[in-house]
């Protein structure tokens, strides 16, 4: 989004007030968590997908998870590229400016597009596996998403959103990617939780993102990072996301077929 | 990354191998290549070292400067990382090479954002003004396979080379800061690097795994697992990399095989250290190619 010179541009180096008001503002929040009732590490927030939502891209989803991460996910089918060889998938993932809950990322600041470029880096990482490329030899195939709101688990909504967005599209796939995020809070001998909300995220000693093609039980990507302990604390964190990721395949599919009925009443009509 | 171009037989063939546990140059599938690490080889920065494991060379600096600690963290330092893969071969020039530096350095960022990696706080001299900032700068003069691995061992035994000089801001009564350096050159803070983790980088062959993959391996693998494991055994990061997919019981499996490799690694490379160490300047100098 270009910058517009127009306005009234903001001093270079400006701080949100939250950091100043530290001690008051934390005391409120752990209050707050520690009176209402522990959450269960297992349970799944709600889910809504859709598929087929916007008309000039050739395929699209939109995911949003009950903790409030809203993301809106594009595809193009393949164009032809000019460099020779197999079928290249360009991902690209943008923040909104407004998406954090901190302060306002500037738009083109260092920091943001590095953090963009891990995340597209990332999510490439987790369709690569399930798109069939050698069926688009000298081809790209271009997906495009959006972080409406960051709710915690961003990553691994984008990953469910743009598997979806390139079934949408009609691009020949093993099979969809669906992605699930876990953290586990600083306290000692804490448990592994399940698709965390944004303030369980930053206070988290250890994330995990994975994605997983659930039909042929294959993981198409692991990201994680933090104290997370020996391999058996890992394992058992991988086994919970795992399970976590088969829950969600049939509500994801069910967008993906509910779309394509849309898609069949609108040609008839 | 750069590659090979293998044929369809010698993928084979290296395939088939591993099955048996035996690789091309003959090491089992938990072996590390023949390693040599070289600290205070440049004598500009505040600890450098060489690594070369195999045909992989890597060259670290470290250069200690003094900045503004973070908001969010005023009473500590922090450290940068920058890669450079460019004088590596023609076809990593400008973007390519571009791009896997900054692949490399994200790496090396996830690994060190555990919290007690470093200790930061002892990189800090005033609280809120005046902090250590450790600029750590990889240079990747060969890539032979397994450049993580290599570059891991490379930083914590730079980290472990590095002396910090010991440095007092006061303030005068108008309020103008003055730095005050001791005059021995030798009293310098040394940093702890026991909780510094090393990369081990896992690649699938077939139904197997292996240990520090040659450039021919990685041509074969399609799916890596990179691992970042302290010397106490317990894993800070973990990344799967490549366009293959891997089975949640490999994983597992490549978990387990990377802490063992891992908590063997840290105590080798440790020894070395502690060896080079006694040395002090008795060492025979060689001169860099040597």
């Amino acid at each position: 989004m270009p910058l517009d010179h127009r306005r009234l541009c903001g001093p270079e180096e400006s701080q949100p007030p939250a950091l100043w008001a530290g001690t008051a503002a934390e005391d409120d929040e752990d209050e707050e968590g520690t009176g209402a009732a522990p959450r269960d590490p297992c349970a799944l927030r709600p889910l809504f997908a859709r598929a087929g939502l916007l008309s000039q891209a050739q395929g699209s989803a939109y995911v949003e998870l009950g903790s409030g991460t809203k993301v809106l996910c594009a595809a193009w089918g393949p164009r032809e590229a000019a460099e020779p060889g197999p079928g290249r998938l360009l991902c690209e993932f943008r923040r909104a400016p407004f998406a954090g809950r901190g302060a306002r990322g500037r738009p083109g600041a260092v920091a943001e597009r590095e953090a963009e470029r891990e995340a597209a880096a990332a999510l490439r990482e987790a369709l690569e596996p399930a798109v069939r490329l050698g069926r688009y030899p000298r081809a790209r195939l271009a997906v495009s998403a959006l972080l409406l709101q960051d709710g915690g688990s961003a990553l691994a909504a984008a990953v469910s959103a743009a598997a979806l967005a390139l079934a949408d599209a009609g691009v020949e796939m093993y099979d969809l990617a669906v992605g699930c995020a876990l953290c586990r809070p600083p306290a000692p001998a804490a448990s592994w939780m399940l698709q965390p909300a944004e303030p369980e995220e930053r206070r988290a000693a250890a994330r995990l993102t994975l994605a997983l093609l659930p039909a042929l039980n294959q993981v198409s990507a692991v990201l994680g990072g933090g104290r997370g302990g020996p391999p058996e604390d890992w394992a058992q964190a991988l086994r919970l996301g795992l399970d976590g990721c088969h829950r969600q395949y049939p509500v994801l599919r069910q967008s993906l077929l509910r779309a394509s009925q849309r898609r069949d009443a609108a040609a008839a009509a | 990354m750069a590659s090979v171009v293998l044929s369809e037989a010698e993928k084979l063939y290296i395939v088939h191998g591993v099955q048996e546990d035996l690789r091309v140059d003959g090491r089992g599938c938990e072996d590390y290549r023949c390693a040599e690490v070289e600290t205070d080889v440049v004598s500009n920065t505040s600890g450098s070292a060489r690594v070369k494991l195999g045909e992989t060379d890597i060259l670290v600096g470290i250069k200690a400067e003094m900045g503004t600690p973070k908001l969010e963290k005023p009473d500590e330092g922090y450290l940068e990382f920058f890669v450079d893969c460019s004088s590596n071969s023609p076809e990593l020039e400008g973007r390519g090479g571009e791009e896997l530096g900054i692949d490399i350095a994200n790496t090396l960022y996830r690994v060190f954002s555990c919290e007690n990696t470093v200790d930061l706080k002892s990189l800090c001299i005033n609280p809120k003004e005046h902090c250590w900032v450790l600029y750590v700068d990889v240079l990747l003069l060969e890539c032979g396979g397994n450049i993580f691995d290599a570059i891991s061992i490379a930083v914590k035994a730079a980290l472990f080379n590095t002396r910090i000089p010991k440095v007092r801001v006061l303030e005068d009564e108008e309020g103008t800061k003055e730095i005050e350096l001791s005059d021995d050159p030798y009293d310098c803070i040394r940093l702890n690097v026991e909780e510094v983790p090393c990369i081990v980088t896992l690649s699938k062959i077939g139904y197997r795994h292996v240990v520090d993959a040659t450039l021919q391996e990685e041509a074969c693998s399609l799916a890596s697992l990179l691992i970042s494991v302290t010397s106490k055994g317990a894993i800070t990061s973990m990344k799967k990399v490549g366009k293959g997919s891997l089975d949640p019981e490999s994983i597992f499996e490549m978990m387990e095989t990377g802490q063992r490799v891992g908590k063997s690694l840290h105590i080798a490379l440790q020894k070395l250290l502690d060896e080079e160490e006694s040395l002090g300047t008795s060492r025979p100098k060689v001169g860099f190619l040597g």
